[in-house]
This record gives C-alpha cells, sequence and structure tokens, in this order.
C-alpha cells in the first residue's frame, strides 16, 4: 500500500488553484456525421492548466431537458470512442481526450509506451498531474452544463474517474473498474503487462529513482483521494487472490466516504457488460439496454 | 410480427467475390514489391530486458509509407536461435503492443504499426473515428488497401532476419488483428505457417453494421446516413477488401475464436469467415462474451495452437492477453 505522502492535499490544492486561474472558455461544434435522429453529437474543446486546450465529445438526446448524465474518464492509450449509441439515446454523454491523446494532440502528442512514465521522478513533473486537471475541468464542464440534471449524474472509468470524483463532488454515481494506479509499485512485481511494465522498464534503466517514482505514484493513487467521495460507488472487482481482486481492493473499498457496492467480473463480456449497464441505468431512471441486440434487425 | 431470434451459427453471408479480387491484390503485392523494404532497426535499451532484446523497427510500404514497429527477440543467452517468427497485428484503437511475452516464449515477435497509427502516422492519418471510411468509394485509394499491404511487408521484415526460421512464421491478433490475420494468411500464404484470429473485424462489412451500433462498424452507418447514395460505391469498394474473400487463399492451419454476444464484430460474421476458410481450422465459440471473444480462457488455447505449429524454445512462459 503507498502511503500517503506528505503534503498530496497542498499539492492538489495548488492544481486546483492553478485550473481556476484559466477560464475554461467552451467552444461546441456540432458533428452531423455522429449526430442522429433522436441526439446532437458535439466536439467541446476546454482550456486546462498548461494552458493547453483539451476536447471531448458530448452528445445531448433530443427532448426535454435535463437528462441523466454520464462523464466517460479517458483510457490509458491514444483513442477513445465517441459516446455508445445506446447510451446516447438515455444520457448526457461526455468523453474527454486528455491532453496529448489523438484529437488533442496538437502541440503534444503522447506516445504508447512512455505516457506512464513522462515525469514520474517527481509529482510536480509527472504528466498525471496535467491529466488529472484535464479531467477535472471536464467534470466542471459537464455539471454546469443546463441540459444536465445534476442529482443523476455519473462518471465512469479507471482511477480518473475514482479521484475526479472525489474531488468535483456532485457526482451522484461512480463506476470504477480496471484500475491502473491503485497499487501500482506493488503491481509492478506482479506483472510484465503494458502499461504497467513501463514502470519496470523506467525503473530498470533508473534503479536508485524507485523511492520518488513511489512518491510521485502514491499522489495518483485513488487510495489517497477516495475518502472524499459522496457519490454511489460501484467497483469492479477481479478474481481471488489476484491483482483487482477482492482482497486486493478491499483497502480501496474501505477508504470511499460514500456507499459502495461491487460487481464481481465475470470475464464474459456480455454478462459484464449488461451488468453495469443496468446498474446504472437503474441509479440514473432510465431503460437498461445490452449493446448486442437478440434479434435480427 | 416479433423480429426473429438470431442464430449465428446458421447465418449465411451475402458478401460477393469481384471476378477481379485475385488480380486486385497481385498488381498491389507486385507493384510493393518493387519498392526497396529498407529496413532499420534501433536498439531500445529501456524496454530490453534480461531476457528479450526490443527493437524499433521501420520498412518502406505501399506509396513509400514508412511502417513502423516493435522487433522483440530473445536474447542468445536466454535462448539461442533460430526462432519462430510472430507477427502481432493490432487492434483498430489499440496501439501496437510491445510482444515481450510471446519472445519470452521463444518467438521473435513483430508487433506491427500499420498505417494511421502512432509512429506510422506522419503520412497518412485518417484517425479514428476515420480509417474505416477513408477514401470507402474507391477500392484504389481505401484506407484499408495499403493497411493491409503494411501487414503483409512485416512479413518481408522477418524474411531478412537472420535469427528467424523463415519456415517457420505466424500471425496473430484480435478484432482488426484478427481481420489482419486472415489478410496476411491469406496473401502471404507463401510465407505464414499459422495464424490465430479472435473476434475477426473487416468480415461482411455491411452486414455487420446492419447488426450493430457499436463502433467502429457504426462508422458504415454514419456515413451512409449521411450519403445514402454513395451504398453501392461502398459495397462494391469493400467487397475488394472482405476477410470472406480472403479466407479461402489461406493455406495454414487457422484457430478462430469469438464471443456469441459480440457487439462490436458480430458472431454471424465470424461464422462466415470460418466457414469461408478451406484450410485445416479449428473455431472456438464463448457464450456470453463479447468482444473479449473468450480471451480470459482462450489465451491458453492460442498459445498451445502456435506452440503445436511454431514450436517456440520456451512455451512455459505465458502471453500477454491479446486485446483487440
Amino acid at each position: 500500500m503507498s502511503e500517503k505522502p506528505a503534503g498530496i492535499d497542498a499539492f492538489w490544492q495548488g492544481v486546483d488553484d492553478e485550473l481556476a486561474s484559466y477560464p475554461a472558455r467552451p467552444e461546441l461544434e456540432n458533428i452531423p456525421m455522429r449526430s442522429t435522429h433522436f441526439c446532437d453529437v458535439y466536439w467541446v474543446k476546454l482550456t486546462s492548466i498548461g494552458p493547453y486546450r483539451i476536447g471531448g465529445y458530448l452528445s445531448i438526446p433530443h427532448g426535454d431537458d435535463p437528462f441523466p448524465a454520464i462523464m466517460q474518464t479517458p483510457k490509458y492509450g491514444s483513442v477513445n470512442h465517441v459516446p455508445d449509441y445506446n447510451d446516447r439515446k438515455r444520457y448526457v454523454m461526455f468523453t474527454l481526450m486528455h491532453r496529448g491523446q489523438r484529437l488533442t494532440d496538437s502541440p503534444w502528442a503522447s506516445a504508447y509506451p512512455g505516457l506512464l512514465t513522462k515525469g514520474i521522478a517527481s509529482p510536480e513533473t509527472y504528466i498525471y498531474r496535467s491529466i488529472v486537471a484535464d479531467c477535472l475541468r471536464g467534470a466542471e464542464f459537464l455539471q454546469s452544463h443546463p441540459s444536465v440534471d445534476a442529482n443523476r449524474l455519473a462518471i465512469v472509468g479507471d482511477d480518473l474517474a475514482l479521484i475526479t470524483a472525489a474531488r468535483r463532488a456532485e457526482f451522484s454515481h461512480v463506476h470504477a473498474a480496471g484500475l491502473l494506479f491503485y497499487r501500482l509499485m506493488e503491481q509492478r512485481e506482479q506483472s510484465s503487462a503494458y502499461p504497467v511494465e513501463e514502470v519496470n522498464d523506467y525503473l530498470r534503466g533508473h534503479p536508485d529513482q524507485a523511492e520518488k517514482v513511489a512518491n510521485t505514484l502514491a499522489h495518483i493513487d485513488p487510495i489517497h483521494h477516495v475518502p472524499s467521495i459522496k457519490a454511489k460507488t460501484l467497483l469492479s472487482v477481479g478474481d481471488d487472490g489476484k491483482v483487482g481482486g477482492p482482497e486486493w481492493l478491499q483497502p480501496l473499498k474501505d477508504a470511499i466516504g460514500g456507499p459502495v457496492e461491487e460487481y464481481r467480473v465475470t470475464h464474459r463480456g456480455g454478462t459484464d457488460n449488461d451488468a453495469i449497464d443496468a446498474w446504472l441505468a437503474q441509479q440514473l431512471g432510465r431503460e437498461p439496454m445490452s449493446k448486442f441486440r437478440r434479434t435480427m434487425p | 410480427m416479433a423480429a426473429p431470434e438470431r442464430t449465428p451459427e446458421t447465418f449465411v453471408s451475402s458478401v460477393q467475390r469481384p471476378p477481379d479480387f485475385d488480380d486486385f491484390w497481385k498488381q498491389l503485392l507486385a507493384e510493393v514489391a518493387e519498392i526497396p523494404l529498407d529496413p532499420a532497426m534501433e536498439h531500445v535499451p529501456m524496454r530490453s530486458t534480461d531476457e528479450v532484446d526490443v527493437y524499433e523497427i521501420h520498412y518502406t510500404s505501399l506509396d513509400n509509407v514508412r511502417i513502423a514497429g516493435w522487433y522483440c527477440v530473445p536474447k542468445e543467452a536466454y535462448l539461442p536461435p533460430p526462432y519462430p517468427g510472430l507477427l502481432i497485428v493490432p487492434g483498430y484503437v489499440s496501439e501496437p503492443t510491445l510482444p515481450k511475452s510471446w519472445a519470452k516464449q521463444g518467438y521473435a515477435a513483430i508487433g506491427v504499426a500499420p498505417r494511421g497509427k502512432l509512429r506510422s502516422n506522419q503520412n497518412y492519418n485518417p484517425g479514428y473515428p476515420g480509417l474505416l471510411v477513408d477514401n470507402i468509394v474507391d477500392r484504389n485509394t481505401y484506407s484499408y488497401r495499403g493497411f493491409y499491404i503494411d501487414a503483409c511487408r512485416a512479413v518481408d521484415f522477418a524474411l531478412t532476419r537472420p535469427e528467424i526460421d523463415h519456415s517457420r512464421i505466424g500471425v496473430h491478433g484480435s478484432s482488426q488483428g484478427g481481420a489482419l490475420t486472415i489478410t496476411t494468411a491469406a496473401l502471404r500464404s507463401d510465407a505464414i505457417t499459422c495464424g490465430a484470429a479472435g473476434a475477426p473485424y473487416l468480415c461482411g462489412f455491411m452486414e455487420s453494421a446492419a447488426l450493430t451500433h457499436s463502433y467502429p462498424y457504426e462508422e458504415i452507418n454514419e456515413y451512409l446516413r449521411l450519403y445514402p447514395e454513395r451504398e453501392q460505391q461502398v459495397r462494391e469498394t469493400l467487397e475488394y477488401f472482405d476477410g470472406n474473400n480472403f479466407a479461402p487463399m489461406i493455406k495454414s492451419p487457422m484457430l478462430v475464436y469469438i464471443g456469441l454476444e459480440d457487439d462490436v464484430c458480430p458472431p454471424e460474421t465470424g461464422y462466415a469467415v470460418y466457414n469461408a476458410m478451406t484450410c485445416e481450422k479449428v473455431l472456438h465459440t464463448w457464450e456470453n462474451c463479447a468482444h473479449d471473444a473468450g480471451a480470459f480462457w482462450e489465451m491458453a488455447e492460442i498459445e498451445a495452437f502456435l506452440a503445436k505449429h511454431l514450436n517456440p524454445g520456451n512455451p512455459a512462459q505465458r502471453a500477454e492477453t491479446t486485446v483487440g
């Protein structure tokens, strides 16, 4: 378990202060190609710290607002999809790209592998300081959008969803799965799979920096953020005795400030997709919809 | 009347094979054969380990586009050469992996980054979404014309390496990687020993788009919603790129695995491409699985299949789960 770094609260308050010094200056541009008979899809641009112009897909259903809404935090990788078709029918959807990902890769394009260790020797220089700020900016945008029902506002994703929900407490629900930064220095000892292997690669070349890297990563470890979460949280839980399993996640679960439910992953994507969809739909007052249609068109 | 239930195993594809399909691809292969491969390798000490050397590679492909990749090869002190070669071909949105775990099993493994992927996108960058419909009305400039050839060209790279046993070269990937496994095994049947294709994408394009609203196929639905008058041109183009039409060209043994609730690559199209294969083949289907195609259990099957045909030096090692 990572130790809570001294000064972590001041560190993130500094990020909040820096973010507050830059107006978001949102621009929305309709994308006719992605819009349908039931929703309008926009490309949104926002200013984050740096300053850096980030972006995301915003989809708004036709009809009388406000609507329940879901923010999807960016995945680890260069591409995030347009929000799912079924989700766009039921919710305001906002899928954020952090700096360096496709569509927000100017002036800086992220490398894969490479992102996970960029600037990792210090929390001040670590790229995830800025990426968290990007997510916070995205949350502020969605939370203040007039089409969004503030009482039915979810955030889904990995560690970034938990950290964002902790620091922008207006979310009502959270679903978190596939955590990367939780106990990452322990994960790396049990895995040679990318992206975790990026940390191993880095430390093979810089063995003297293990302590510094551990300190940096502790700033992003969701366990030090989740006590501030007020939302109802659904945590996807993997197999017994494994990274991501119930024992592994128990300390995190115990630390989350709001009510927590577990979903035990079956590794059968159809079953898992439907279960998570049904949970969110129930919480947000919508009908569940399977991505897999069971009848012919 | 209620819509009929889906029965993927009985699905019959309507994809037609253009009469000049073989000529089209023969001509492209002949065209690229005239272009010097110009292979380059740069050792990457940061990513290398005690067992595996990692190289960033580049080679030249169709239209003189420079293609990147990762080459992971066992160190001689860990396992002596020769090694079987293994192409790991990428999914649609994922960036090419460093196939270190396959190298640890004893493969000289190449993670291919066809045009448009990061590090291969200086001269061609249709974006995501975008790749699937870029120039989709014209087979001579359609995105996958060069993309398929870029994966084939990785075989040529493998054939330049003295540490690789040229009689043992496999190909593996899932989703778009499953598609590239099929197209590469077909177009380079002279060199490919076996292939393992998960959740194959780019098979029955138009049928898939009709069966799902998930991306990437949704790009086709969106395109035709905006330009319905182009549907015939789109159909004509896609038949030149459809996995179903490559499948009968494969001569090597193939493993195909699919999820029976795959919303991204409908299982109907997985059955169809499997049925179109005339080579030695095996199909694994996974109930309640989606685009994961049962990878949680299937990885062991994939490793065993590849090891049976390619005979790597240390098959007891476990590979990283293949993602599409």
